[in-house]
């Protein structure tokens, strides 16, 4: 971890905070930790860790139901598990969803476990129409709330994608 | 129990609780024994997310109480739900496991260990204490009051042992509406109920 990290977490927190989030439903990433621990510890927020990512597809949008806003974030390879669950609820009912995903696999990841997201994360969202935009510069960070506020216009999913370089910095630690 | 008898009795005891089904048989049941077009949400084949959007909406608006329905197939697609029910404790939901011991929405097939797989039992493992089991129409219609009352001591988990679908319910129609139109006639509806603004103007 570097000293910035924790600084870009909590930049993230406001940044989610401004457009009325209130519920974060999380799955664990380990660039994302600084973020999830930035939530949890916000009292601005409801945070619930939940047991995989399907589940956070499905909390966030019965709270758009009950009119409460959230963000559901999760790692590249969790996202690649929840395809048939924004299909049948976010697309076939037109309800909002905001995802805040990890880029992996992208130049910078030394991890070859991540090669497949890699190579098919953009492809997959581009499959099914999502729009994404990948954040990858603390100076577009305020994108957050531009994307979370085009959900509710588009009535459908969107997604951002941090690099991470963003979440680790460029120079960042060489952990997972 | 037969199926569309116990969602019958279910219905008769239902004051005005929001209904979140779960995919095919419970929401073709809901919609025999209702027409309930406003204060239910058809979630047709979530495969295992009612509980979940249900906890959502409960989270959202500790005003209204949630009935969930979910049928034992989706539930044995996805049990660690229980554990995010569990820490979310909402007493305002009541968990309510149609469990017929099929997948009742793909033509009665098997389950896996259908003869051994006791819910109550999971739920009570990962922590749940209001969990309650009906295998008789009596029972149900006896009790059913007291376990439902809601906001009394956290979040509620009742198992309903049922028979499969008969062939005439599996005749039984779907709730016919396309997703939007669904999304807008629940949506407005808890707007009224709660005063909330769900999707960002009010008409």
């Amino acid at each position: 971890m570097t000293e910035k990290t924790p600084d870009i977490a909590s930049r993230i927190a406001d940044e989610l905070a401004s457009c009325g989030v209130k519920l974060v439903a999380s799955l664990p990433d380990n660039w994302l930790m600084n973020v999830i621990k930035s939530v949890d510890q916000d009292d601005r927020f409801i945070h619930v860790p939940v047991n995989r990512e399907e589940s956070a597809i499905g909390l966030c949008s019965g709270a758009y139901m009950g009119a409460m806003g959230s963000a559901a974030l999760m790692g590249a390879s969790g996202f690649m598990t929840v395809i048939y669950a924004i299909t049948k609820i976010n697309y076939t009912y037109e309800i909002p969803l905001f995802l805040m995903l990890t880029l992996r696999g992208a130049a910078g990841d030394h991890h070859k476990h991540h090669i497949s997201n890699g190579l098919y994360l953009r492809p997959v969202l581009d499959a099914i129409n999502m729009p994404y935009l990948v954040i990858d510069n603390p100076d577009h960070i305020s994108e957050i709330s531009r994307s979370y506020r085009h959900t509710r216009t588009f009535s459908r999913p969107m997604a951002v994608l941090f690099t991470r370089d963003l979440l680790r910095g460029p120079h960042g630690g060489g952990g997972h | 129990m037969k199926y569309l008898d116990t969602f019958r009795t279910l219905a008769k005891h239902r004051r005005d609780e929001i209904v979140v089904t779960s995919a095919g048989n419970s929401g073709q049941a809901w919609w025999a024994a209702t027409r309930d077009s406003e204060a239910t949400f058809y979630l047709d084949a979530s495969m295992s997310l009612s509980t979940m959007f249900s906890s959502g909406l409960a989270l959202a608006r500790p005003d209204l109480k949630i009935w969930a329905f979910m049928g034992d197939g989706a539930f044995c697609m996805n049990p660690g739900m229980l554990m995010v029910e569990r820490q979310m404790n909402l007493p305002n939901l009541t968990h309510i496991l149609v469990s017929n011991r099929v997948y009742g929405a793909t033509s009665n097939a098997d389950l896996p260990n259908y003869k051994d797989n006791d819910y109550a039992a999971i739920a009570r493992s990962m922590g749940l204490e209001r969990v309650f089991e009906f295998s008789d129409l009596q029972s149900l219609d006896h009790d059913l009051p007291d376990v439902v009352q809601g906001n009394a001591h956290g979040h509620t988990f009742v198992v309903l042992e049922v028979e499969p679908f008969s062939d005439a319910e599996q005749k039984l129609e779907q709730p016919p509406f396309d997703g939007p139109e669904l999304k807008y006639r629940f949506g407005r509806h808890i707007e009224k109920r709660s005063g909330c603004e769900v999707f960002g103007y009010r008409l």
